[in-house]
């Protein structure tokens, strides 16, 4: 009972202790156009430390997904660079799952096929039971055994969205890079993902590092630990980094009654919105 | 779970209706209004089904009907000119009972001809195929040599297949294996271009997994590019062999020996009409039928429907 106390602090110290795992530098990212260079965002400047979640949160067409699209390898940046685990980016790679907007779930396989050929794909050095053990473990870890022979177009929208991120789970990334993940569900769908998506992380010791992008403050606050918001677009910056001092794990009925929540929110409120009122329009 | 009582009506030990109901095409239900004895109701869809079939079998009777009137008509005012149908399907119908028979070089039976054909259309198609949709998958892919090749392609595609026979003969010193060429270099175009169209058109979405998940060629061309492409890929099939079944007919012509164009000429110069209408008749529907056949495997390989 001790010995495990003492591992886990250990496990612990060795966390916290771990040096920053991703660095964005003095990022610019511009795509040409025909009326000439379009600058996305610039002066970029982001510290990640291994397992921390942060999102990033901004109005549309403020480059929060080019960013992350950055991360992940699908976009070169104009200027400066992307360095995870003291690596520059240069392209996508198995060590970043990817969890895409649209859920990018290949329709002519069941459930259990778009999963394992990810995982066939990362884990080469795994058996094949090793490999079918693993893709088991992550279907039922979001629920979706009873339905893992089933095809993307036979499943809701939440249900897709579960195997999108069992798949980018199950081929054990360090990073997890998630583009408005639940942006397409309802409400209720939401809040369940939420608990769904912090209980994966949980499986791994709270050891993967997730940048995730979204325009739902409440849903920044209940899963980060670190919030970037960004300023308009286009050439967007980092308009300001709020952290989010919350204690894990937290209880999506009891945080909101928490003052740190409310202080959280009405800062983050105070960044995104001008008008808060109808008496503000006058 | 609630029993249905079945009420008995008038006709429900009908030997006919009991057959039905077992099949399933009818089903008995019970009514709830206690004036109607009558409990049998075919499903509704089943019910539309066959009635859809029956009505369009009948609208095509219908078109049936007015082409063999419309021929009646032109044979009686040419006097004789075109043979009148009743004496065509009398002449299709000796060439279908007898399909078999071989009596040396120049008279053979109508099934003897058809295989021949066949089998040249199927060499050619399938060379063609073989050929057509890696190079297809290669122009899809790469935008350089869709450069390369595309101007190519566009001069050569509509070049009529009659204009390749002299090439072939040249190339093969053999009229069937010449027509076997021409059927190869005119049947190539549509899967070509199809194959290219649908790899070409692989959504974003679908080659990001690919890039995210570290897939390996092998795996990108067998998971998601050929699976995206095939319904592309038979499209570009089925488009072929009807090419390589128009000319078939034309390259036989040409080339003599054996096959149904063959038949035609020989039938045209034998001065019966009859056997080349018969001929003609006999190509359409084998033409039909590839089509039928390609396009209930297109069906089958649509996914997500």
């Amino acid at each position: 009972m001790e010995n495990n106390v003492v591992v886990l602090e250990q496990e612990a110290a060795e966390n916290t202790s771990t040096a920053l795992s991703m660095q964005i530098r003095n990022l610019k990212i511009a795509f040409d156009t025909p009326k000439g260079e379009y600058v996305a965002v610039k002066n970029i400047n982001l510290q990640v430390k291994q397992g921390e979640i942060i999102s990033i949160i901004g109005h549309s067409g403020c480059g929060k997904s080019t960013i992350l699209n950055a991360i992940g390898g699908f976009i070169k940046p104009a200027k400066g660079e992307v360095v995870l685990n003291g690596k520059t980016v240069k392209g996508p790679g198995p060590d970043r799952g990817f969890v895409f907007q649209n859920y990018s779930l290949l329709p002519w396989m069941s459930v259990y096929k778009n999963i394992y050929e990810a995982v066939d794909s990362v884990l080469k050095e795994k058996t094949e039971a090793e490999k079918k053990a693993t893709v088991e473990l992550y279907i039922n870890a979001v629920g979706l055994t009873p339905h893992k022979d089933k095809y993307p177009s036979q499943i809701s929208g939440g249900m897709k969205q579960r195997v999108a991120i069992a798949r980018a789970f199950a081929i054990n990334p360090k990073f997890l890079l998630l583009d408005e993940p639940f942006g397409a569900l309802d409400a209720l769908t939401k809040g369940t993902m939420h608990v769904e998506l912090l209980k994966l992380w949980n499986m791994d010791n709270r050891s993967k590092t997730i940048v995730m992008v979204t325009h739902d403050i409440e849903e920044a606050i209940f899963l980060s630990d670190r919030i970037v918001v960004m300023n308009d677009g286009p050439a967007a910056t980092i308009r300001e980094i709020v952290p989010v001092n919350l204690p894990r794990p937290r209880n999506k009925k009891e945080i909101v009654h928490q003052e740190e929540y409310m202080r959280t929110r009405d800062r983050l409120i105070g960044l995104l919105m001008d008008k808060v009122s109808i008496e503000d329009f006058k | 779970m609630k029993t249905t009582e079945l009420i008995s009506f008038p006709g429900r030990d009908n030997p006919l209706i009991r057959k039905l109901i077992l099949s399933g095409l009818l089903t008995e239900r019970k009514v709830a209004s206690s004036t109607s004895p009558a409990v049998v109701a075919v499903s509704k869809y089943t019910l539309r089904t066959i009635f859809q079939t029956l009505k369009s079998v009948f609208y095509s009777l219908i078109g049936f009907g007015l082409l063999l009137l419309f021929w009646e008509i032109v044979s009686r005012v040419t006097k004789g000119e075109l043979p009148t149908p009743a004496a065509t399907l009398t002449v299709l119908w000796s060439l279908l009972t007898n399909p078999f028979y071989d009596n040396g070089p120049n008279d053979k039976g109508i099934a003897i001809q058809l295989w021949a054909s066949m089998v040249r259309v199927f060499y050619g198609f399938g060379l063609g195929s073989l050929l057509a949709i890696p190079v297809g998958i290669l122009i899809g892919t790469s935008e350089t040599l869709k450069k390369i090749l595309y101007p190519i392609i566009q001069i050569l595609k509509p070049v009529s297949p009659l204009a390749w026979f002299p090439i072939g003969l040249v190339a093969f010193k053999s009229a069937p294996t010449a027509t076997i060429f021409i059927i190869f270099i005119t049947s190539l175009w549509p899967t070509l271009i199809n194959t290219a169209f649908g790899v070409a058109s692989i959504p974003a979405d679908h080659k990001n997994v690919a890039k995210a998940f570290g897939f390996s060629k092998t795996k990108y061309l067998f998971k998601i590019l050929l699976p995206y492409a095939l319904p592309h890929i038979i499209t570009g099939l089925r488009l072929s062999i009807g090419v390589a079944w128009l000319v078939i007919v034309a390259g036989e012509m040409l080339s003599g020996g054996t096959g149904i164009g063959f038949f035609v000429w020989d039938s045209w110069n034998g001065l019966s009409l009859e056997k080349v209408i018969s001929a003609i008749l006999i190509i359409g529907t084998v033409g039909l039928l590839f089509d039928k056949i390609f396009t209930y495997i297109e069906k089958l390989v649509t996914y997500g429907k």
